[in-house]
């Protein structure tokens, strides 16, 4: 194995972990309405952003990182940014630590295809 | 020394204030309208600060309410030595900044999807339209401060483009309005008194003689 095939175990292992690891559950649903349930990284933080009037706004940033393996054994595509508003978003949906359900939609995605992470930023979807 | 107490707003400060009230009733009045018209007044609203610099928490936590928020500032004056005396009156202009937020969130649609960014620039474009609507309306040509001031103007609108690196979870557009108003700011004066009065009678006599008569009162 190659030390490049061995970070990407190793990343599955931190990505996908739910007992020891920072895994948690997703479920990723495709513009034509496909859902599928992964296992990833979610972050959802408060922040401080300044829309450049010089006063704060507080803010809120989210995001997922997903093995791409994952989602490629799924059938699905990258999920990515959909911009035209005549076209349904990525979707994703997961829990806080506290049980609450958020609803999101992809607005950006990064791949990483060196290691095989995928690291989508998010936006509240109503 | 000055021998009263300084306890008056100055005149950049009334304007201030005054800025936020024409704001404030013309929203309610324009909801009213909207009402009346049969549309939805919550379009029609904004809500209005003066002069708050800790960072905006509603759209965050609040978010019962999505529309847009203004904040009136007082940010700059400059003195127009050539048209003041040095004495008493002082024509200033006045730079007021009126900022405003739009708020927006990506949702669902039966064809496709709202976007978020689209949705706070379009709100936020709104709530200039209004904002500068009802300051350059002709009914506040004065701001209703007739005498104090002598005009008013929009001088610059600018809209900041949504930040690309960090991608919010909500999509909120600044925008900044600068409101430019001319008028006059005095400063304290000497009170008088009264040190010497002089009071003169000038007659004249039957014949013809003119007789003077001063009286002088000294303090």
């Amino acid at each position: 194995m190659s030390l490049r095939q061995l970070a990407q175990t190793d990343l599955n292992g931190i990505l996908k972990n739910t007992t020891t690891g920072f895994g948690w559950p997703i479920t990723l649903t495709n513009p034509n309405g496909n859902s599928v349930e992964l296992v990833g990284n979610t972050n959802d933080i408060a922040q401080v952003i300044d829309p450049d009037t010089g006063q704060a706004v507080s803010g809120r940033l989210a995001s997922i990182t997903l093995p791409t393996e994952s989602i490629l054994a799924a059938g699905f595509e990258y999920p990515r940014g959909i911009a035209d508003s005549g076209s349904k978003p990525w979707v994703v949906e997961f829990k806080d630590i506290n049980g609450n359900d958020y609803k999101f939609k992809i607005s950006q995605s990064n791949p990483d295809r060196t290691i095989g992470a995928i690291t989508c930023l998010l936006e509240v979807y109503e | 020394m000055i021998d009263h107490l300084i306890d008056k707003q100055d005149n950049f400060e009334i304007i201030r204030d005054k800025i936020a009230v024409i704001l404030a009733s013309e929203v309610v009045n324009q909801k009213q309208l909207a009402t009346d018209a049969g549309k939805d007044p919550n379009d029609w609203n904004l809500r209005i600060y003066t002069e708050r610099s800790n960072p905006w928490e509603q759209f965050l936590n609040e978010q019962a309410d999505k529309s847009p928020i203004v904040n009136v500032c007082f940010t700059q004056a400059s003195f127009d030595k050539s048209s003041s005396n040095i004495v008493k009156r002082q024509k200033t202009e006045g730079l007021f900044n009126i900022d405003c937020y739009g708020y927006g969130v990506s949702s669902d649609q039966t064809t496709g999807h709202n976007p978020g960014d689209k949705d706070a620039a379009f709100k936020v474009h709104k709530a200039l339209r209004l904002v500068r609507n009802i300051l350059m309306s002709d009914q506040y040509t004065y701001l209703d401060l007739r005498g104090l001031v002598g005009q008013r103007w929009t001088k610059s609108i600018v809209v900041e483009q949504p930040q690309i690196d960090a991608l919010q979870v909500q999509q909120i557009v600044g925008s900044r309005l600068v409101f430019g108003v001319l008028f006059n700011e005095s400063s304290p004066q000497i009170t008088p008194q009264t040190i010497e009065s002089v009071s003169v009678e000038i007659k004249r006599a039957s014949d013809g003689q003119v007789i003077v008569e001063t009286e002088y009162n000294g303090n």
